[in-house]
């Protein structure tokens, strides 16, 4: 079986054109839907990403490109927004994408009947005019400068409008987008989608022409498929098993940064958390690097801001170092020099590691004084408890993660800073308020000079890195098990597997 | 015959009428709310609220329970709340492959179990004996978790004889029911042994011997035949138990399986296939049941259902 196979690699080698081989990546969980209005979670964003495009793309060096998109206009008061098309793309279905196509998708995902959890990103949109063929305008309400990283959403992919009205419900089984890659089949029952490249694609389409997306839930079955070549791609590859497989001549792990930033928040209103000098002691109690590198494999980067680099407007404000001796006296200045109970929250597999993570909190955060108990919670109680409004939630502390996946700022602290977010209505679970950060975010989301923007956003993460609002651990980084004989594979910081530029060598 | 079918199928209907309230009442009131893990993590309280709207869930229990009952009786089990198609669309996608993976299950744990257990009870107390009950006592103990994945390691990585998931040929069925069959395998060795046990004690064994009957047809004619009835008890429990709780299993091979989709359904707070899975093991357990109660008949002609 082996043999054979290293006969057909070599039989392959030197041909150097359009492989009939399919190229073969392995996620950890199935996509739950294809319909890009729909779909929340990264599997399902990635298999999208190759079928459905955006009218503008975010670069994995955090720029954004006009895509779909020709050339774009923003008037001088920041409420009109002019955008032109290229010329020439089509659906998969044949139809062209022109400007009524852009407005019947922008008007679907943003349609309160349809309860689409991302409507939220086009929102501020108040009202659309098709002026001709390509050519539409955007009409705004307030200014909203994030609008532009907004359009880089996977959720706000343009798809076939003929399409979408013929499939109705089953539209997610069946998607039809302009992407290089056209929905072929979809197996749910294992889990296997299979894709072929797009002939008439606007743009310069990819040179292997199917991608099959498979799934394994299980790591060590995972890491497997791609051991034997039954996959060239895996995701999430556990840290324990870096070392293994990077040994193996045949695979590379890629380490690729990703824009979620893991912390453990404090609840801003209740004793002892309200207290800002006991956050600060927590901060310095706890040993980022020791975690990130003995638990993580390094496959993270201790935070420097509550937001992670490749995130528009990120800027590193600070650092508690580990200083065991500074947190017993902020302790003391507290009033706790005789040390002080807790419970902390963690989910359990949720994120890379998360219950050895809080484990290893638990250790340090003893050496100060402070007992803490873990409690954790299967994923959907465990958000249910943190969801509670602020007269019925007593957790004082727990453990999440956020992915700024829009690549802007905006997304990454306004629903966690701000006051108008305090859960249930948001996700500012840590109840945090402060006028002068709600006043900086508020100003940031409205104004159009991006210099500007960045300074605001950096006052802002300086008051709330100050303020110790989170117990800032770190941002998780991508660990991706590649086949040498596939390159040209993407791994983006928002969590997706981008293989439209890959080839086989 | 049939009025004995049709009789036993009647009784039936209370348990999994209990069965459905019970599972309808548990999947809500554990805590967690659907809408919130279908709008993910980062949505705002109103989107919850409209997906709360649009399946129903702001209804009070007991009309989303009429709704249920009336749509049930029906034959419509409702929609997923997470993938959105007909239950019925999904469990008819995992239900062939579950039973292709828990009859290749038994099957294994048969020809491997009963023989063991013959020769276990034809020698009591022999090296073969100790040999199988230790193997048994192994096998019952061992984490299928962690047995599926060393055979992955070692058969398909190391050796690369089979594949590491997948489904379609014999090859890919080979290491998820060999792990899937390992407990099983080794309970009906045991069980063999001690009713093999107890039927070579008894009576007409000792007449069938002293009638000069080779030893062989007094093991398989005549003690086998009559052991036969735990054992297929056993084996029809057990085969049950494969149907729904192979999760580990067909976690670890990726298999298709109505227990994996039970399991992600719960997790997912997906009511509407909670329930139509558990309504669909439940009704397979009482097949299962009902086909044991025939097998018996087949074996012991005395046993009569008229």
């Amino acid at each position: 079986m082996k043999t054979l196979r290293y006969l057909c690699l070599a039989a392959g080698l030197g041909l150097g054109t359009a492989w009939a081989q399919p190229l073969i990546i392995a996620q950890g969980t199935d996509a739950v839907t294809l319909d890009a209005n729909d779909a929340t979670d990264s599997p399902s964003a990635t298999v999208i990403s190759h079928i459905s495009e955006t009218l503008f793309k975010l670069e994995p060096d955090g720029s954004i490109v006009p895509w779909l998109v020709e050339s774009y206009e923003v008037s001088e008061d920041a409420r009109t927004w002019t955008l032109t098309l290229h010329d020439g793309i089509t659906f998969h279905d044949g139809e062209p994408l022109d400007a009524e196509a852009v407005k019947y998708n922008i008007e679907r995902l943003t349609d309160p009947d349809n309860a689409f959890a991302f409507a939220f990103l086009l929102a501020p949109i108040s009202e659309i005019t098709v002026i001709d063929e390509l050519t539409l305008e955007l009409s705004l309400d307030e200014p909203f400068a994030p609008l532009l990283a907004h359009f880089t959403h996977s959720s706000t992919a343009m798809q076939s409008p003929a399409a979408i009205e013929a499939a109705g419900e089953d539209f997610g089984d069946n998607p039809v987008g302009t992407g290089p890659y056209r929905f072929v089949s979809w197996d749910r029952g294992e889990g296997v989608i299979t894709l072929e490249a797009y002939e008439d694609y606007w743009n310069e389409g990819p040179e292997i022409t199917e991608v099959r997306f498979i799934t394994a839930a299980e790591s060590t079955s995972r890491m497997a498929l791609v051991e034997t070549g039954e996959a060239h791609v895996a995701v999430r590859v556990p840290p324990q098993d870096v070392e293994r497989l990077d040994a193996n001549p045949n695979i590379t792990v890629e380490n690729t940064s990703s824009v979620r930033t893991i912390y453990m928040y404090f609840n801003a209103l209740r004793e002892p958390t309200n207290d800002v000098r006991v956050r600060q002691a927590i901060n310095y109690a706890v040993d980022k690097e020791e975690i990130t590198e003995f638990l993580l494999g390094g496959a993270a980067r201790v935070s420097d801001a509550p937001i992670s680099p490749g995130v528009f407007g990120y800027t590193p404000v600070g650092e508690y170092e580990y200083n065991p001796e500074r947190a017993r006296e902020l302790l003391a200045e507290a009033g706790f020099e005789n040390g002080l109970d807790i419970t902390m929250y963690s989910p359990s597999g949720r994120y890379l590691q998360d219950i050895q993570i809080a484990e290893a909190i638990q250790n340090q955060l003893a050496e100060v004084g402070i007992n803490a108990t873990i409690e954790t919670l299967e994923w959907a109680a465990y958000l249910e408890l943190t969801n509670r409004p602020p007269e019925e939630n007593d957790v004082l502390f727990a453990m999440l993660g956020w992915g700024t996946v829009t690549g802007d700022a905006d997304y990454g602290l306004y629903a966690l800073f701000h006051t108008d977010q305090w859960v249930p209505t948001g996700s500012n679970r840590a109840f945090y308020s402060n006028e002068e950060v709600d006043s900086l975010l508020d100003r940031a989301r409205t104004s159009t000079d991006p210099a500007e923007r960045e300074a605001l956003y950096a006052e802002a993460m300086q008051i709330i890195w100050d303020d110790a609002a989170w117990l800032f651990l770190h941002s998780e980084s991508q660990l991706t098990a590649i086949r040498d004989e596939v390159e040209g594979i993407i791994v983006h910081p928002t969590e997706r597997v981008l293989a439209y530029n890959a080839r086989f060598r | 015959m049939l009025s004995y079918l049709l009789r036993r199928s009647l009784i039936a209907l209370p348990s999994i009428l209990g069965v459905i309230v019970i599972v309808f009442a548990m999947v809500r009131l554990a805590p967690g709310d659907p809408a919130v893990l279908l709008a993910g993590e980062f949505a705002s309280a109103e989107t919850v609220e409209r997906i709360r709207e649009r399946f129903g869930l702001n209804e009070p229990p007991h009309v989303q329970f009429g709704i249920f009952m009336r749509d049930l009786v029906q034959g419509d089990l409702g929609n997923s709340t997470r993938t959105r198609r007909p239950v019925i669309d999904e469990l008819a996608r995992y239900f062939p492959s579950t039973l292709e993976l828990a009859s290749a299950a038994i099957l294994i744990a048969l020809l491997i179990g009963v023989p063991a257990g013959v020769i276990s009870a034809l020698r009591p107390n022999s090296v073969a004996d100790v040999t199988v009950t230790l193997i048994a006592l192994i096998g019952v103990s061992m984490p299928v978790f962690w047995f599926g994945l060393l055979a992955i390691l070692y058969f398909s990585v190391q050796l690369g004889w089979f594949p590491v998931q997948g489904r379609g040929t014999l090859a890919h069925v080979v290491l998820p029911a060999v792990t899937l069959g390992v407990s099983s395998t080794a309970i009906i060795a045991r069980m063999t042994r001690s009713s093999m046990l107890e039927i070579l004690s008894q009576d007409f064994i000792r007449t069938a011997r002293s009638k000069g009957l080779r030893e062989r047809v007094v093991t398989n004619k005549h003690a086998l035949r009559n052991a036969l009835i735990p054992i297929v008890t056993v084996g029809g429990l057990e085969f049950g138990t494969l149907m729904a709780g192979a999760v580990l299993t067909e976690t670890v091979f990726n298999w298709p399986g109505i227990g994996r989709l039970l399991v992600d359904s719960i997790l997912a707070r997906d009511y509407p296939v909670v329930q139509g899975a558990v309504l669909l093991i439940s009704v397979s357990f009482i097949v299962i049941n009902i086909l044991v109660d025939l097998l018996y008949a087949l074996i012991d002609p005395r046993i009569r259902y008229d």
